[in-house]
């Protein structure tokens, strides 16, 4: 049984992230392997040991304001997790989150649950638009597609970051960087939502939890002919597609 | 007589014109040549309307509730100016009024019935002195354009704060639409539908809830019932905020086979209203239509018998016949908006075909993430009354994988790039009905082609 904590559900669904959840949990039915999905709440009390992954969306300002103060309390509990290899994922705000502080507008320092070494700073022009980053899978490379929309500039300390952005402007519109990767996490602002159609992606990080429970990372194949032809569709309209 | 202003509208209505001869609609191209020439021509015109300038915004139902409350006026011998075809921005609104005016520059009207974007609220209601806004409700809408429900909100609050005087009409049963009289303290009428008024089951816009927080104190909303989306019968355990009480309310809607009836309470008094459209989203819009209208003080029964003689526009379910079997267009452009569509397509009998038209141009919004936040769970846990979905449009392979997700089928899931073959497919198709969604820049290229597949097909009967 793969066991997923959706982190507040109702707060972080800004942009359909919803649609990770509901691809990760078909990938898994659509090969018989049992998934629980449990749904937390503010003011719960998330015991992160007992998953093997946690998802985390993006939300409005107000919405991450609560939901910072309400993870704050759980953070030890949740950066021995990641210690210990736990999966997540954290889309935009949630990816924003996971950093050690937040420079606002007016220069105000707002800190993060500082479990991973990168900061975001508030930017003047908000970067829209489709992206495509290249990230490296079990030692192939692979095109990831998507949607982002934010405002932060998101700047990478001492860990590897999800991929190179082929197209779009990623963690900053500076570097060249989307996303971050740090043992089994992985923070993107790409949504789409990203795992639907990122079929390579999602089928990773359902065998990452396999391993995590001692079970043999084997994934049945799927007709994944409808997901593969939306992404060529993107990657052709942005000139990235060869055959 | 004001020069510039004459010149504004001349120019104005020649566009207008040669771009109707080239085929096109030509509803807002002459409002910004207008506005070139002459800066001041929306206001100048708005200001000579003699009874009443009303404004319609909100996320959904401003098209219909505009054209409902325009057939009333007009039926009730007003001389009425409207942008009918839900051109919204700037442009567009001067479109309509350029096109009723005189070139000697005076527009002979009694009432103006706006329909405003609602990221435009600020500049129009610089330009327009309204007397009454009309907020329909307030969802999440093409995100890449809004970004949030707070600049939404925000910019209405904007718009409405360069009026000195103004009645509101709000939706009561919508936390972020009725919280506007709060925020003005202008008076307002509030009108919504009352307990147990959801006919069409309740699983529709279960995951699709925006406001529930409260917009004073940010306080979870405790919900006694929903009908859908947020819009429900609500109250803040953290400071005094709750659903106002509606002077216009609306109970026992039932939903038949193409039409919607109620009760309708107001000022002490009851009346029948029967609609024919579908959906019970629309039973909103002629409330809110009815409510602009009691507070001008019209005649009750006249309203009753527009509103009941209203047919859907382009692309509001739409209904077209095609050698025999219905097919019905419905416009689609936000979560609440399409599981509305989606509730439609659910109740309708025996089996259907379906089609979905995907575009992310920017009149589409180019983030089509939100087809994620629509519940087509609901087709995929019973899908046996539907033959076939086909998809379409620029995001056709997009819409094809959101719908394997939900649990469609594949067999089921056809993607086709070619519209017209498309189309025909499913107007062709084995099911006893056809229902077909579009985002906003397939739409009138797809009832182009119904209406001639429609007319061939009678043709050939």
């Amino acid at each position: 049984m793969i066991r997923v904590c959706h982190l507040y559900p109702d707060l972080l669904n800004l942009y359909g992230d919803r649609g990770n959840v509901i691809a990760f949990r078909q990938r898994c039915q659509w090969r018989d392997l049992p998934v629980y999905i449990h749904s937390s709440n503010l003011g719960e009390r998330v015991d992160f040991s007992k998953y093997d992954f946690v998802f985390l969306g993006g939300g409005s300002d107000r919405e991450q304001t609560l939901i910072s103060a309400d993870l704050m309390q759980h953070r030890d509990e949740f950066a021995a997790a990641i210690e210990g290899g736990l999966v997540v994922l954290a889309i935009c705000g949630g990816y924003q989150l996971l950093g050690s502080h937040y420079l606002s507008p007016g220069g105000e320092n707002i800190p993060g649950l500082g479990i991973l070494d990168f900061y975001t700073k508030a930017g003047d022009q908000r970067l829209v638009g489709n992206v495509v980053v290249e990230m490296e899978l079990n030692s192939s490379l692979c095109k990831v597609v998507g949607f982002e929309n934010h405002s932060g500039a998101t700047f990478l300390g001492d860990v590897r970051p999800l991929g190179k952005v082929l197209a779009g402007n990623g963690n900053n519109g500076r570097d060249g960087l989307e996303g971050v990767r740090y043992k089994n996490v992985f923070g993107s602002y790409l949504h789409g939502p990203l795992l639907p159609k990122n079929v390579r992606l999602t089928d990773h990080l359902i065998g990452l939890c396999l391993e995590r429970r001692g079970l043999k990372n084997e994934l049945k194949p799927l007709d994944d002919s409808l997901e593969n032809r939306a992404c060529e569709v993107m990657l052709s309209r942005l000139g990235l597609f060869k055959r | 007589m004001n020069l510039r202003l004459s010149l504004a509208i001349l120019a104005g209505k020649f566009t207008a014109m040669v771009s109707r001869i080239h085929g096109h609609k030509g509803s807002s191209l002459p409002g910004m040549v207008a506005r070139k020439i002459y800066p001041g021509a929306l206001r100048d015109l708005a200001a000579q309307v003699s009874r009443g300038v009303l404004v319609v915004s909100g996320t959904n139902g401003k098209t219909t509730t505009t054209n409902m409350l325009t057939g009333i006026l007009s039926e009730a011998g007003y001389r009425v100016s409207s942008n009918l075809e839900g051109a919204n921005l700037i442009t567009g609104v001067t479109t309509s009024l350029v096109r009723d005016a005189g070139i000697r520059g005076k527009l002979p009207c009694d009432y103006a019935v706006l329909e405003v974007d609602e990221a435009s609220m600020p500049r129009v209601l610089r330009e327009v002195k309204a007397d009454v806004v009309i907020i329909t409700n307030i969802f999440r809408d093409q995100l890449d354009r809004y970004w949030e429900l707070d600049k939404t909100t925000g910019a209405i609050r904007e718009g409405l704060g360069q009026q000195k005087q103004v009645t509101l009409i709000l939706n009561a049963d919508d936390p972020l639409a009725a919280q506007f009289q709060r925020i003005t303290g202008f008076p307002a009428v509030f009108y919504g539908l009352g307990a147990g008024a959801r006919a069409t089951g309740d699983n529709a816009g279960s995951q699709a809830r925006e406001g529930r927080f409260c917009p004073f104190c940010g306080d979870a909303l405790i919900y006694d019932y929903f009908h859908y989306s947020q819009l429900g019968q609500y109250h803040c355990p953290g400071c005094d905020f709750d659903r106002p009480g509606p002077q216009v309310e609306a109970f026992e809607p039932q939903v038949e086979e193409g039409r919607v009836r109620c009760r309708l309470v107001f000022n002490g008094r009851e009346a029948e209203l029967i609609l024919q459209v579908r959906g019970l989203y629309n039973l909103y819009n002629a409330v809110a239509a009815f409510s602009a209208g009691l507070h001008l003080g019209l005649d009750v029964p006249g309203m009753l018998e527009s509103l009941g003689r209203y047919r859907p526009i382009t692309g509001r379910m739409e209904e077209f016949n095609y050698k025999g079997k219905p097919a019905y267009l419905n416009l689609v452009k936000n979560p609440a908006g399409f599981n509305e569509g989606l509730a439609a397509l659910c109740a309708g009998k025996g089996s259907k075909d379906v089609f979905i038209a995907i575009n992310d141009n920017d009149a589409d919004g180019r983030d089509i993430s939100w087809l994620w936040d629509v519940d087509f769970e609901m087709l995929g846990r019973d899908h046996r009354p539907y033959n076939c979905f086909i998809c379409c449009g620029l995001r056709g392979e997009e819409m094809a994988v959101r719908l394997k997700y939900a649990g469609v089928p594949i067999e089921k899931i056809i993607v086709d790039a070619d519209v017209t073959r498309a189309i025909k497919s499913t107007l062709a198709g084995g099911a006893g009905s056809a229902y077909l969604f579009s985002t906003y820049t397939a739409l009138w290229p797809i009832q182009r082609i119904i209406k001639t597949l429609a007319l061939e097909g009678g043709a050939a009967r």
